[in-house]
């Protein structure tokens, strides 16, 4: 088969790149069942370009930058990409916010697999997040309680239109009832997040050595936030001297300026790195230097790809006290120390409970370990192919 | 989890019983490759005396359905318990296997 993704991807900064970069990594792999990946991508700044390695026995990858995030007429550049290239399937790997951080032109955006439906075309769509369980104003989307109640209507709406594809992927079980219950779809499944990482016989450690280090990773600005991370350094360091506080990642598309602005304002704290947009290459290092990954969120979208790659790494970590993630953490044999979102003391008291405590770090590490590596996203991958499979003889 | 083997003439059934998770997923997964290496490609997964399945597991499975399929053979599975059949829905993988109420009625289809 032929699949075409709509999807971002490195270099591009776009959310769920990193899973795009991971998924399109393992599904290159499968030449017993797919032909050719077309990767409808957005498209980059001037003086950037898209490229990717390609072995002789992998599935040919071509790469069409054909949206951009932002614009109103992505449906259009979307729908004309696909129509030029004719795949058997195409697959969606979105979020609501993955088209544009304004609302009518993520309406749009979003409105694109309902169209491609329309137009005769085989539509899955990888969604990881839905309106139901995001908290808008958080996320950066609606300033006062009626325009999250028109988005919310909105939100509806588009999750019709996403809910028109042949099958809807969500990788939170929840997810799944709370579309069947409230849309009555019958065409929704879960499909496990996976892990970035593939098993190692070297298990990694949750006690790297050097200095004691508490690391974030992310977009910031809207629903993941630092100023209570950085009051928490600031406050465990009278206790920790040496301690080092890593804020790795970018400004989310929502927020620009985001992080600039808390580093001018936390200027006084000491033995603070923020690194700027991580580069694949990078990634190893930063997670393997944490001795605590900190997930400073003040609500959640979705599974969380950094949690399942700390995993991967071996790492503890510290959780809000939030619907999804404590969900996740359970329901995928996760573990970690968890502090209430908005208290700052508590986030600081959640990690010395993990820095202070050796045994806890390892118990934590070993074990999220074990449940990052129990599913691989190249089994994941193979779960598509199957659905795919399915949905083109039943065609 | 307890594993019965049976070689069956042109099929091949492996019994399973108790939790099917990532800590038990190994020897099936073993077990499987080495009956596609054999060849015996045509496999029942008799699931009566499983009563909880994870993600692990249904990719064992997944695995094995793949390449029973790539070597034009098959792998079916018969008499789930309702928590895993569940989960089967859930995932939308009860529409990729074929599935059968009895080891009997998945032995004929073969």
């Amino acid at each position: 088969m032929r699949i075409a993704i709509i999807t971002t991807h490195p270099p591009s900064k776009g959310s769920l790149n990193e899973y795009a970069f991971h998924f399109v990594r393992f599904l290159k792999t499968k030449v017993e069942d797919v032909k050719e990946i077309i990767l409808l991508l957005d498209e980059l700044p001037s003086g950037e370009s898209y490229s990717f390695s390609q072995e002789p026995d992998e599935v040919p990858i071509r790469c069409i930058p054909c949206w951009k995030f932002g614009a109103i007429d992505n449906v259009f550049r979307i729908t004309k990409a696909v129509k030029e290239v004719i795949p058997d399937i195409v697959l969606f790997n979105i979020q609501f916010a993955s088209f544009a951080d304004k609302k009518i032109p993520a309406t749009l955006g979003l409105m694109t697999p309902w169209v491609l439906k329309r137009s005769g075309f085989n539509v899955a769509v990888l969604i990881h997040n839905i309106m139901e369980t995001v908290d808008l104003k958080s996320a950066g989307f609606g300033s006062n309680s009626l325009v999250v109640g028109i988005i919310r209507l909105a939100g509806n709406i588009v999750t019709r239109f996403i809910l028109s594809a042949d099958l809807v992927a969500v990788t939170i079980p929840k997810y799944v009832e709370i579309l069947e219950r409230k849309y009555g779809a019958n065409n929704v499944l879960l499909a496990p997040h996976g892990s970035f990482e593939e098993p190692t016989d070297t298990q990694p450690s949750p006690m790297p050595g050097g200095q004691p280090t508490i690391m974030t990773f992310g977009k910031f600005g809207t629903y993941k936030t630092v100023d209570l991370l950085l009051q928490a350094h600031e406050y465990l360091q009278k206790n920790h001297p040496g301690l080092r506080l890593v804020i790795a990642g970018t400004d989310s598309p929502n927020a620009a300026g985001y992080l600039k602005k808390m580093q001018e304002k936390f200027s006084y704290i000491t033995n603070v790195e923020f690194t700027g947009y991580v580069a694949e290459e990078d990634v190893a290092r930063i997670f393997g230097e944490a001795w605590v990954v900190a997930f400073p969120y003040t609500s959640t979208t979705g599974s969380s790809g950094v949690l399942h790659q700390a995993g991967g790494y071996g790492k503890a970590v510290v959780l809000p006290k939030l619907g999804d993630l404590a969900e996740l953490v359970l329901e995928e044999g996760y573990d970690g120390e968890f502090f209430e979102p908005t208290d700052w003391k508590s986030l600081a008291d959640a990690i010395a409970r993990v820095i202070d405590d050796p045994d806890r770090q390892m118990e934590i590490g070993l074990r999220n370990y074990t449940a990052a590596n129990g599913l691989p996203i190249t089994e994941v991958v193979d779960w598509y192919l199957i659905h795919f499979q399915e949905l083109l003889k039943r065609k | 989890m307890e594993i019965v083997k049976q070689e069956n003439g042109s099929f091949s059934v492996l019994k399973l019983k108790g939790r099917f998770d990532a800590h038990e997923a190994e020897p099936v997964n073993t077990w499987l490759q080495a009956q596609v290496e054999k060849q015996c490609v045509n496999i029942i997964v008799n699931l009566e005396g499983v009563n909880f399945v994870d993600s692990t597991a249904l990719s064992t499975l997944v695995r094995g359905y793949k390449k029973c399929r790539e070597n034009n053979g098959t792998l079916r599975l018969c008499s789930l318990q309702q928590p895993v059949r569940v989960i089967f829905e859930l995932t939308r993988l009860d529409k990729a296997f074929d599935i059968f109420e009895t080891e009997e009625e998945a032995s004929v289809a073969i």
